[in-house]
């Protein structure tokens, strides 16, 4: 057992000197006392010690949910344009599985050029389409990575791997590891926030940011973009704030009679709960609502405050990590462009390209005028890339591909204008600088501080991990 | 180097000379053989790593042979694996993939020791044994002798209180009356008792007046609810398939089988064999089919592009896990890629186990007519009759092999289905076991494990903790019993009673120790912080459902009603923002809005938040233990999801039609159907002049009544109708009972 948090007990020490009712100074000793050697039921969203210093204390991560097309965006292959129809030489395929192999089985793929031109973009040598002009301005603030590689090739579990370290269910997400290894520096909001925009939700659901075997103290908490951002935050219909008030202050005399009575620590924390959710039910919304925000910083994400969408999302982001939130996880659906009459490289990938650029761009600026790129680090990326083949369904579309896909870091801690790793002529596999999933899930706790081999959460027996058994930081992208 | 080649090549010499012709007797695989594999093999092929899962550096090992089979064929050198790696022949990758390999007088002498009939060391084909406790036979012994005597309600105290004087502690004094109600209430059917049920029993002073409770508690209905529940866990039941179009599916008939053989008090051995073999049974029922639902909740994944075998392979795979941690507490799914690092389990047992779940079909079964339903689920078309989704034994099986890494892209060696050697064997039978005898022998008496296992789980309900902490790892890396005799002897007796459920809970509730106070011990804080000699009880948050069903069973709403489809009680807008299939929920207006809260539809991607928000399982893999945690969302949900404001006038409203009349009547009645117990005075005085506020804040600014009562959905409409009292005073009670419904005690077991 940990030894007790002393900002912890001071909390706890003022919260019952001030506010106690009913609890003898003698009851207050023995709760303290309890804390000191058993400490069950002390606040575990108190900030924890990291084990070493960290470059950065919260976390923005950009969900690129369907896995966005590298050849559309970052991936300049003249070879590629070359061979345009041409089948993919078997060498790269031979033996290989792929998503949706029934397509891919009645013939040899073909190579697919783009339609896009690319521009050298910032001085680390990376090119980027038309499709990205903000944040082509903006790449010198980021280090690049193009070989990434995942282990699975579908949606959902290929999304369960790059938040939990594995395909499977029943692991803890990345903001729950965070959250249990480091607390939460958010007195009044969740420590693990999930924002969600586009026209659907990320498959596999709340399997993303559960707890898993961890306490669901750690899972994260969806905000919606309307109404009550946290599912009950606010008020049952016909109950005013004063009835409210009057209810939590009875609520909190009773529980505190009762603590007085049966000595369980497990009162305090139910007392401390009522507190902090009382807190949320003021800070969430004041959270939310954008009207504060300047028009100049609005106009610079494009959000528009009431009207949900991935800009309005990156401004949220950059407040609660203001606030001191840890972990902030945005899902924007959907860039699994197959080719479907509805999910192709034309219209539907300029859209979802317009709505992702601008905001992206404009939130790393925004943090970084504001100081707080020293204190966050930004993931860009989705749950695997594209194949560089085509896939011909109604339109022209790319299937999923987990060899080599684009994903970059920013902010505390990592290199600018890094572009890491190269991928071959055709940018199907990795040529150097290959970088798994759990790689990049060793940095970010690297980054936090932790130690990716050393946060462990013991079950079934074994000393589990975000990164399974694997994992080795990218030290390549670090100052 | 050199001076070690040239000793060993002088030493070959004289032993190829000593050996050449006939099989030679001084070959001794101890002293000739095994020191070069633990020189140069060990590295990769030992007690840490076991690349393709073979093992070098025990002769056991070797005689095993790896993933791809055995790497030795007596007498023919030539074609065992062993020599051909070693010399680099037949396509494979010489070994040691590094010098320094083998000298070539060395590879001549394990040659020379193959081609002579590859004798082992006796005992190298015997099973693994292990001196691990949870591997050894069930011993039960007499319960031990103790001074207090007069504690000792049964054997299971005898136990208890001889650990708590050996250590000088004296267990707790008995609950009251109330809380002792309370507790055994919400411990067997999960719901408060009712306040006739209170009466009675404070009225009643005979000797067995708890022990009768017990028999009723025992025979209700809901007896089956709140334990099936449990199991429900276990079988990582829920209404959807998973993954990320998660399609709604049937298989609540397989949940209400659960709950009739708990309340049948189907005997634990019978339960598991049609659960896991059902339709294996010699003319089997359709009953007996329905319960082989349990492995079928395993999920389905829709999603576009997927390759079949590969699901199919995970639900295999699921089924393997789901039956070690259920059964046999043990982390088996750790032997999917490697040998496990801890147990004595190895890779190839375990596909020993797969391959007795990979030869099924999963039809589903037709069982009459759909019920009708309050609500039926949108977007799904309602099926033309009822069905359940069942597991059916395939006429041609499969061939199972160990999967390298757990890929199924990458079989090894051929498998047959078998159970792990380091536990009593299968029996012996005529033809290839299949999963009828594996369940038998999940339950046959001699299993050191299932007992042991089922009744540490059921004692951790009861005690927060089981007698073994981490009671789903009973292996070697897992807590030792705290008590071992005591899980003995309980182990002992649910087989000798003929594997009775109903037995168990019977005993262990019914014991001094389960019956002691659950208030703190300030002298144990330093000698025993974490209550594991047990000298007091605990207190337990509420499970998830059973928040609810409390919160129902005090506002007089709940219906009682047990199975049939699950149902939609009202729940928060935008659950499904979050999801990829966005699905609708129609609220039900009827009796199906007030059902237990095991009823609720369980989507796996989108579950109902409040379940959720108090720990109630995923559904994604198998769950032994819930967490409890203690969160500003469970504070949120009690006070703002629509649902908990409802139930609150309900209790309101039931306060009314009781005839209590005058505010302190009001405060105590609605204090005793939430909490059961009388409020102390300084409760009443509190509640009491909380509603005094409201009453008089309501009278004058009646405009707030009617948002207020209209708010709180059709319970709030009842409670509008109820003209006779004073507007003010409906709201103002409203309130009060919402006070109540919030207070940690009422979402508490004592």
């Amino acid at each position: 057992m940990n030894p007790p948090d002393p900002l912890l007990l001071q909390t706890r020490r003022h919260f019952f000197r001030d506010c106690g009712v009913g609890l003898g100074a003698m009851a207050l000793g023995s709760l303290l006392g309890r804390e000191a050697q058993a400490a069950p039921a002390a606040n575990p969203l108190a900030p924890k010690k990291p084990h070493f210093e960290p470059k950065a204390k919260s976390v923005i991560f950009l969900f690129m949910a369907g896995g966005p097309t590298q050849f559309e965006l970052f991936e300049d292959k003249p070879e590629l344009q070359k061979l345009h129809g041409q089948p993919i030489p078997e060498s790269f395929i031979k033996g290989r599985r792929f998503a949706f192999m029934n397509t891919f089985a009645k013939e040899t793929p073909k190579l697919l050029g783009t339609k896009h031109k690319f521009a050298r973009a910032g001085d680390g040598g990376l090119s980027v389409s038309d499709l990205f002009p903000h944040f082509a301005k903006v790449v010198d603030e980021v280090a690049f990575i193009r070989t990434v590689a995942t282990n699975v090739f579908n949606h959902a579990p290929a999304k369960l791997f790059l938040n939990t370290g594995s395909p499977q269910f029943g692991r803890p997400a990345m903001g729950s590891w965070l959250t249990y290894g480091l607390g939460s520096e958010a007195q009044d909001l969740p420590g693990f926030v999930v924002l969600q925009s586009g026209p659907r939700g990320p498959r596999g659901g709340a399997l993303n940011w559960g707890s898993g075997f961890l306490p669901s103290t750690y899972q994260g908490v969806p905000f919606r973009a309307g109404g009550d951002p946290i599912v009950n935050l606010g008020r049952p219909a016909g109950i005013t704030a004063d009835r409210q008030k009057d209810t939590l202050d009875a609520v909190a005399d009773l529980n505190k009679v009762r603590l007085d009575r049966t000595g369980d620590p497990e009162i305090a924390t139910r007392i401390a709960a009522y507190e902090m959710a009382y807190r949320m039910q003021t800070s969430a919304p004041e959270l939310i609502d954008l009207s504060k925000e300047s028009k100049k910083t609005l106009d610079m994400y494009g959000a528009e405050p009431g009207k949900p969408s991935f800009a309005n999302n990156c401004v949220l982001a950059r407040r609660l990590v203001e606030r001191g939130v840890r972990f902030v996880q945005l899902y924007h659906a959907d860039w699994d462009h197959h080719g479907d009459a509805n999910l192709h490289l034309d219209g539907p990938l300029e859209t979802i390209c317009r709505e992702v650029d601008r905001p992206t761009a404009a939130l790393l600026m925004d943090l970084k005028q504001r100081g707080l790129m020293d204190s966050t680090l930004v993931v860009w990326g989705g749950e695997f890339g594209r194949t560089p083949m085509g896939e011909i369904r109604e339109k022209v579309g790319r299937n999923h591909h987990i060899d080599a896909y684009p994903m970059w870091l920013a902010g505390a801690g990592v290199k600018r204008g890094l572009v890491h790793g190269e991928t071959d002529e055709f940018g199907f596999g990795p040529v150097t600088g290959r970088v798994h999933v759990h790689d990049i899930q060793a940095t970010i706790l690297h980054l936090l501080g932790l130690d990716h081999t050393k946060l462990t959460y013991r079950f079934q027996g074994r000393d589990f991990r975000l990164t399974d058994v694997h994992g080795e930081v990218v030290r390549e992208v670090l100052t | 180097m050199i001076r070690h080649f040239v000793i060993a090549s002088t030493w070959t010499a004289a032993f190829l000379v000593a050996t050449t012709g006939a099989a030679d007797p001084a070959v001794d695989y101890a002293r000739d053989i095994q020191p070069l594999f633990t020189r140069s093999c060990a590295e990769c092929h030992g007690p840490t790593k076991q690349k393709a899962g073979l093992r070098l550096d025990t002769a056991a090992g070797v005689r095993e042979g790896s993933n791809n089979g055995p790497v030795v064929t007596a007498g023919k050198s030539a074609e065992s694996r062993l020599v051909q790696a070693l010399n680099g022949a037949n396509d494979l990758k010489q070994m040691p993939p590094k010098e320094p390999r083998l000298s070539a007088a060395e590879v001549a002498r394990i040659t020379a020791w193959i081609d002579h009939g590859a004798k082992f060391p006796a005992g190298a084909d015997q099973p693994r044994k292990s001196t691990h406790w949870s591997f050894q036979p069930i011993r039960p012994s007499a319960p031990p002798a103790v001074k207090r005597t007069d504690w000792v309600g049964n054997p299971i105290d005898a136990f208890v209180l001889a650990r708590l004087e050996k250590n000088g502690i004296f267990p707790s004094p008995e609950a009251d009356k109330v809380t002792l109600l309370r507790r055994v209430s919400l411990d067997l059917t999960g719901l408060p008792p009712t306040l006739d049920e209170v009466a009675a029993f404070l009225k009643d002073s005979s000797a067995d007046a708890y022990e009768r409770v017990v028999e009723r508690l025992l025979r209700s209905p809901h007896y089956g609810e709140r334990w099936g529940r449990h199991w429900l866990d276990l079988a990582r039941y829920a209404d959807s398939n998973g993954y990320s179009i998660d399609s709604p599916r049937t298989i609540w008939p397989y949940r209400d089988w659960v709950i009739r053989a708990i309340n049948e008090d189907k005997p634990f051995e019978q339960f598991t064999v049609e659960q896991l073999a059902g339709d294996l049974l010699p003319g089997a029922t359709t009953d007996q089919k329905v319960a082989t639902g349990f492995h079928r909740n395993t999920q389905i994944n829709e999603e576009g592009g997927i390759d079949p075998e590969q699901f199919r392979v995970e639900a295999v795979i699921d089924r393997v896990n789901t039956t070690g941690s259920v059964w046999l507490g043990l982390t088996v799914g750790c032997c999917q890629c490697h040998n496990h690092k801890f147990d004595p389990l190895a890779q190839r047992e375990y596909y020993q186990l797969f391959a007795f779940f990979n030869n099924q079909d999963e039809p589903t079964l037709p069982l009459g007519p759909a019920p009708k339903t309050d609500t039926p689920a949108k977007g799904k078309k309602a099926p033309a009759g009822l069905t359940t989704m069942v597991l059916q034994e395939r006429v041609t099986p499969r061939e199972s092999h160990i999967l390298k890494g757990g890929d199924f892209t990458r079989p090894g060696a051929e498998v047959t289905p078998g159970t792990p050697a380091v536990l009593p064997p299968l029996p012996a039978a005529p033809q290839t076991p299949n999963r009828l005898d594996l369940a038998k022998w999940l339950v046959s008496p001699d299993n050191p494990l299932t007992p042991r296992v089922i009744v540490n789980r059921i004692w951790g309900v009861y005690f927060g903790t089981g007698l073994v902490e981490t009671e789903n790892d009973f292996g070697t890396q897992g807590t030792p019993p705290s008590h071992p005799e005591l899980l003995d002897w309980l182990a002992a007796e649910f087989v000798r009673r003929d594997w009775s459920l109903k037995d168990m809970h019977r005993l262990i509730v019914t014991s001094t120790t389960y019956r002691q106070s659950s208030a703190s011990r300030p002298d144990l804080e330093t000698t025993d912080p974490r209550n594991r000699l047990l000298a007091r009880q605990v207190r337990l948050r509420l499970e998830a459902e059973l928040v609810r069903d409390a919160c129902l069973a005090a506002s007089g709403l709940l219906d009682a009603r047990i199975g049939g489809p699950s149902v939609f009680p009202p729940q928060p807008e935008g659950v499904f923002r979050f999801t990829q299939v966005s699905r609708t929920w129609a609220p039900s207006d009827g009796p199906d809005r007030y059902r237990r809260g095991m009823y609720t539809y369980f989507w796996r991607a989108s579950p109902h938040p409040a379940l959720m928000s108090f720990d109630a399982p995923d559904a994604g893999t198998t769950c032994t233990r819930r967490n409890r945690s203690n969160t500003p969302l469970q504070a949120l949900t009690l006070l703002n999801d629509a649902g908990f404001t409802e139930y609150a006038a309900g209790l309101a409203s039931r306060v009314l039609r009781d005839g209590k009349a005058t505010g302190p009547d009001q405060v105590d009645h609605a204090f005793r159907l939430a909490l059961g117990r009388e409020p102390i005075e300084l409760e009443r005085q509190r509640l009491a002049a909380f509603l005094e506020k409201q009453r008089t804040h309501f009278a004058a600014y009646p405009e707030e009544v009617t948002p207020l009562l209209e708010g709180a959905g059709p319970a709030g409409k009842m409670l509008a109708k109820l003209e006779e009292t004073p507007a003010a005073d409906r709201a103002a009670l409203l309130l009060l009972a919402r006070v109540v419904l919030n207070l940690d005690e009422c979402i508490t077991r004592e």
